[in-house]
Formats: C-alpha cells, structure tokens, sequence
C-alpha cells in the first residue's frame, strides 16, 4: 500500500511540475509576439488559469507525502541514521518544512492571483516560492527513494 | 468574506504558520521545556501509531517520535490568530504590509530552516 501511495505521490509531484513550471515561464518569461517556436508555446500561457490546478495538485501531492511519511520515519530514516547518510536526510528535513510552509501559503496564492490585480510583486514572489518549493522537493524526494526506497 | 478580510485573513495566517513552524522545528527537542508541536505521533505502536498531546520524546517503548504533524497542527492555531487579529486591523494600510510581508517571512523562514539544516550535510 505504502509503494501505491508513493507512486501516486510521484504523480501528482509530476503533474505540479509541469503546472509550477508552465505558469512560472509565464509569469517570469513570458512569449513576446511573433514567437511560434515549441518554448514559446510552452511560455505563451495565461499564469492565472493555473492557479486553482496548482492548489489542487500540491494539497493532494502533500496529503498523500503527509500519509507514507511515518513509513519513511521508521524504515527508511533508521537505515539512513545507521549508514551516516546523513545528507538524505537532510535533503527529506528541507523537502518537508517547506511543504508545510508553502501549504499555508497556498490561500494567500489564491487571494493575489484570482481575487486582486494589485500587488503583481506579491504574485510574481508568491509563484516563484511555490515554484522553487515544488522543483526541490521533487528532486528531493527522487535522491531519497534512490538512496533508499520503500521497497 | 469580502475581499477586505481575505487581503488581510490569509496573508496573516501564512505569516504566522511561518514564523511559528521555523522556530518550532528548530528548537523542538527530546529535551525541550517548552512543547512546540501540539502532539506527537508515534508510528511503530500497534497498527496505526498513537498519538500523545504535546511534545513527547521517543523510548525504547514508543520508538521513534513524530512531531511534524504536531507543528503543522501548532502552525496552523498561530497563524488562525494572526489572522483574526489582522480582521480587526484598519484595512488598507495593514493590507499592503501584509502583501510585502507574506512572501519576505516564508523566504526568511526558509532561510532560517536552511541554515539550521546545515548540521546535515557538514557544512
């Protein structure tokens, strides 16, 4: 169950990866006109219509990272302890205090994008952290499940 | 809720979740005298775990403790008083601290959490 879990938590990363990424192109890299190229396809989005899929996708990655976390803490973090890999776990420490901090964030997100056109310093800032959050825990979590997975 | 109180509501709450989660997971100890998560999950008792107020250390009995759960549960009462209390706030001037400060306090709270992480990776 705990290996469904994680594959689904994998999923759902990738699927926020490419939701993060394409609004944050956006945002930061917008397509200027005339550009037809496949990049410029990829940046020339509305940001805003990403928003509420973003939300979504990071609530459900977290709630499914939040129930196989105690199988992390007792079969694969002692293992970690034992052999002084202790940058996996580090790596894991980061990858969830962010989450948490960026969850909490995630109504304020929604307020500056979808309910306000003030504050556009406020919105780029916001997207970056949940973009930044999002891109480092998933290659986190990647460099953890190779060091040691649940298998 | 009118706009108003969201553009103070959840700013408010982000701020407070952060500025309590990162000294929580910091200062959070088996020796800790003040218990910074609300409860603490022990994952290998019985089949699903057990869960004591507060902060609890782990033993040989409970085993490994888990107190992240706790310090979301913790964040999450703070930042719900920041909130509250941002409503009572006069609107548009608190309103524009907040829509700086809710993206510079996560970042300094990452900061914060970063640079206490560094024990892990010996720098």
């Amino acid at each position: 169950m705990a290996t469904f879990l994680l594959i689904l938590h994998g999923i759902c990363a990738l699927l926020l990866i490419g939701a993060v990424s394409h609004q944050a192109l956006g945002v930061f890299w917008p397509r200027r006109p005339g550009q037809t190229d496949f990049v410029a396809n990829a940046r020339g989005i509305r940001p805003q219509i990403y928003v509420v899929p973003i939300m979504i996708l990071f609530v459900t990655t977290f709630v499914l990272g939040a129930a196989i976390y105690p199988v992390y803490r007792v079969y694969v973090r002692p293992p970690l302890e034992d052999l002084r890999v202790l940058y996996g776990i580090g790596l894991f420490e980061i990858k969830e205090n962010f989450a948490a901090i960026v969850l909490a964030s995630l109504p304020a997100y929604w307020y500056f994008w979808k309910r306000t056109s003030d504050y556009p310093t406020t919105r780029a800032a916001l997207t970056a952290i949940v973009f930044v959050t999002v891109w480092y825990n998933f290659i986190a979590g990647h460099i953890l499940n190779n060091l040691r997975g649940f298998g | 809720m009118n706009n108003s109180v969201i553009a103070r509501a959840f700013p408010a709450f982000a701020i407070g979740f952060a500025l309590f989660y990162a000294p929580a997971y910091s200062f959070t100890g088996g020796n800790s005298t003040f218990s910074w998560p609300l409860f603490t999950y022990f994952p290998s008792v019985g089949d699903y775990g057990e869960f004591h107020w507060l902060l609890v250390p782990g033993s040989d009995t409970l085993g490994p403790p888990m107190w992240w759960y706790g310090w979301i549960a913790s964040a999450t009462l703070v930042g719900l008083a920041f909130a509250i209390i941002a409503m009572l706030l006069p609107s548009k001037a608190v309103e524009r601290i907040l829509a700086t400060l809710v993206w510079i306090v996560p970042i300094l709270a990452f900061a914060f959490l970063a640079n206490w992480e560094r024990a892990w990776f010996n720098i």
